[in-house]
């Protein structure tokens, strides 16, 4: 015990000297935590540019491209001709093109069934998707009006008319995001993310500098020579440290940002450690195993950088080729991702996320079997160094 | 005298641009970035994207109302490529169950007074409840039943019109009176890889070559070199020869490596390619320069070997989101759509996105290019003021 006390000293002596430690960690959570917020803050994006071609100029279509304005989501664009719109939208400029043909206004009042076209450019993934949905609700509820004068018209009244309209609605509810928040739904996500990061690839740092500079057998001297007490030691704090950053992330995201939460915050901290202390040891299987500082630091790099794709949170893990499917489970974050969608999103507490707990704490099992592998180098210093 | 300079000057770039190379060569850690992650990334993303969509989610249908028109519909649902139907309930509680257990990721429900009020010829609603767990469920949820629904609603109009006692004709005129046809050019199936990696591809080249060039420059740092070392005979007057004889070492390796992942990988994956290749050249020329003099820039601050992953691996994502490839650009907040100028990668990936998915051609991307010029004379300037710095720090040393 007494050892593991000197171990922590001398690494707060480290700290100290060379400020990478707490820049690396606190800065780099401090500096994600305010970009995901910010950049996201509105939760679902507005004003997003819509190019409209209006070849007939008509009460109707100056009516339509008014409405389409008036959406919270839509900001209409005009250009006089197809192609000038048509390169924007290549260009990215504007996220889709609505072409409102010539005599559309006269055709409809003469029930000739005017086509209008519309193209959307869905490489900007979010901008494209909401602009399709948007362009397709008005333009059926053009189409409605139209039926409903037609109806009023031959005298038809207003309770049967919505009836003949519109005879199946579909009402549609979202379970864990109600208010469909991008932000919320990446920042959940995202900022663990950089968490488990972080946590990877300074535990790799820390360990393997002893290795690099030469210093590893001063904290075998200070551990008594037992490189479980020298690896405790220096873990003891850095699941501290951790541990600090991922909780101040949990009251930051469920309670200052008040992102939904279905369960309890105090089951998240449960997860929020859990992701922590395996990702330390994700952390020491990856630098026990290559005891050299920069390959380690590549592999650890490699790895975390993968988890986001790995995790499932954008494209689900079943939708990806059947060989890699199974890899996912290999990330610490893949199993917080699985925790917090029972707790967050569906509020089962242990009954859901019981097994998730399981695989998490798994990973715990895998630094002691790289320990003597470590200590040899850490004793031996026989790898290269640069 | 001027021709004196002009050769002294491309004998010292020839001198630096080699000793850059063999530096590089010499480094088995660069060579694992450039080489690995530089071939192997973009190889792996394509891998894990192969399908990029997402078909057939498991949803569970609660028919309480247990008429032809939701059991059509629940057909309709289920032959759909968005949906697919895993499970029948008998009440809501079984569902949600299913869906707790991941079963499912959806539940659809029908009302009691589903077909009644179709009978009735009011509107008949229907309940749909979406996993909000991954956007993609949301959205096959939601595209399918909104296109079960639409093409429901387009026949029972035409039922009630027909009973009303309206010819076919009339009926369909009326139903579709303004009919229309939707294009999706780029990216037809709203595929996820397609517009991930369209994104990723260029972002690579730069990430890649930014660790790779710092964690050199950190490296001459710690063995008390300096990776800005002005040729002797020059006494401090030769700044440009090395930031452009380092570069070209960078440039030449990095066009190789920017062919790869811009032409070769795209056409190895069967990814869409709409624009020529001799645009995706050009622009990687731009796209590379630029980038060569980004890296030399901002690599000064690097002194030690590996701080460059502890301290800026988390910015690959960050530049990820700043591409707007995501969440749009034009609802970017102000701040941040200024620290996106500050990086290559944004005009980059926006051009390449535009002409190799989108199909532009060079004018169109004139604006993306003239960016990237703009970008590398500023970082240009910038790594000769940092290299003359580092001289005047060390002739300082040396003089103590």
């Amino acid at each position: 015990m007494k050892r593991i006390v000197a171990v922590i000293r001398r690494e707060l002596g480290i700290w100290r000297r060379r400020p990478i430690y707490l820049v690396g960690s606190v800065a780099v959570m401090a500096f994600c935590g305010i970009f995901y917020l910010t950049l996201l803050k509105d939760g679902v994006p507005s004003g997003l540019p819509i190019g409209v071609v209006d070849y007939d100029n008509s009460t109707l279509t100056r009516n339509f491209i008014s409405q389409l304005d008036a959406t919270q989501l839509g900001k209409v664009v005009r250009y006089d001709d197809f192609r000038q719109a048509r390169e924007d939208m290549q260009k990215g400029q504007i996220t889709s093109v609505c072409v409102l043909p010539e005599g559309m206004f006269a055709d409809v009042q003469a029930q000739r069934q005017p086509e209008f076209t519309f193209y959307v450019n869905n490489l900007y993934f979010l901008g494209g998707s909401l602009a399709y949905k948007d362009i397709l609700t008005m333009i059926n509820l053009t189409s409605g009006a139209v039926q409903r004068e037609v109806l009023r018209m031959k005298g038809v009244n207003e309770h049967s008319i919505m009836g003949r309209i519109r005879p199946v609605d579909v009402d549609v509810h979202l379970i864990g995001n109600p208010t469909m928040n991008y932000g919320a739904y990446l920042a959940n996500m995202m900022l663990p993310g950089v968490l488990e990061m972080v946590i990877i690839i300074i535990v790799i740092y820390s360990l393997g500098t002893e290795l690099k500079y030469g210093t590893s057998r001063h904290l075998l001297d200070t551990s008594g020579g037992s490189v479980t007490t020298a690896v405790a030691g220096k873990l003891a704090l850095y699941t501290l440290l951790f541990t600090a950053l991922g909780f101040s992330l949990v009251f930051l995201l469920y309670r200052w940002m008040g992102f939904r939460l279905a369960g309890s915050i105090w089951n998240m901290l449960i997860g929020m450690l859990l992701l922590v202390l395996s990702s330390e040891a994700v952390g020491v299987l990856i630098i026990g195993c290559v005891p050299v500082l920069r390959f380690a630091l590549s592999i650890g790099a490699l790895f975390s950088v993968f988890a986001f794709s790995m995790t499932g949170f954008t494209l689900p893990v079943e939708a990806m080729p059947a060989g890699v499917q199974g890899l996912a489970c290999m990330f610490p974050l893949r199993h917080y991702y699985l925790f917090y969608v029972q707790e967050g999103i569906f509020g089962t507490g242990f009954a859901g996320w019981h097994m998730q707990t399981v695989y998490m704490l798994m990973f715990l099992l895998l630094p002691p079997l790289v320990l003597p592998r470590l200590k040899r180098a850490y004793v031996n210093l026989n790898f290269p160094k640069k | 005298m001027k021709e004196n300079y002009i050769r002294l000057w491309l004998r010292d770039f020839w001198g630096i641009f080699t000793h850059e190379l063999k530096t590089i060569f010499c480094d088995g850690g660069v060579l694992i970035i450039f080489f690995v992650a530089g071939l192997g990334y973009p190889l792996l993303y394509n891998l894990v994207y192969r399908n990029g969509i997402l078909e057939d989610t498991p949803i569970a249908v609660v028919d309480r109302a247990d008429c032809s028109e939701s059991r059509r519909y629940i057909r309709k649902v289920d032959a759909t490529r968005e949906l697919s139907v895993a499970y029948r309930c008998t009440d809501m509680e079984q569902a949600r169950r299913l869906m707790e257990e991941r079963k499912v990721n959806g539940i659809i429900y029908f009302p009691a007074d589903f077909g009644e009020r179709l009978a009735r010829m009011e509107t008949a609603k229907l309940s749909v409840y979406a996993d909000m767990s991954s956007f993609l469920y949301y959205k096959n949820l939601l595209m399918g039943s909104e296109f079960v629904m639409l093409d429901e609603v387009g026949q029972i109009q035409v039922e009630r019109y027909s009973a009303a006692g309206f010819t076919g004709q009339e009926s369909s005129q009326l139903v579709k009176a303004i009919p229309y046809g939707e294009n999706l050019p780029y990216n037809r199936t709203f595929s996820y890889s397609i517009f991930l990696i369209s994104a990723i591809l260029l972002l690579i080249v730069q990430q890649v070559m930014f660790y790779g060039m710092s964690l050199l420059a950190g490296t001459a740092r710690e063995e008390n070199r300096s990776f800005a070392t002005l040729p002797d005979s020059l006494h401090g007057r030769g700044v440009s020869r090395v930031v452009f004889g380092r570069g070209a070492a960078y440039w030449l390796l990095f066009m190789g490596l920017g062919i790869y992942i811009a032409c070769i990988v795209p056409a190895l994956c069967g990814f869409p390619q709409r624009g020529s290749y001799r645009d995706i050249v050009v622009l990687l020329m731009f796209f590379v320069t630029d980038c060569v003099f980004f890296c030399s820039a901002w690599s000064t601050f690097i002194t030690r070997r590996e701080s460059v992953f502890v301290l800026l691996l988390f910015m690959s994502p960050v530049l990820l989101f700043l591409t707007g490839f995501s969440w749009p650009t034009s609802a970017f907040p102000q701040f941040w759509k200024w620290f996106s100028y500050l990086f290559p990668s944004t005009f980059g990936c926006q051009a390449f996105i535009n002409i190799n998915t989108a199909g532009c051609d060079l004018p169109m991307a004139s604006m993306h290019l003239r960016a990237l010029t703009l970008q590398a004379v500023i970082y240009y300037f910038l790594s000769c003021a940092a290299i003359y710095a580092e001289n005047h720090v060390i002739r300082k040393r040396n003089a103590a």
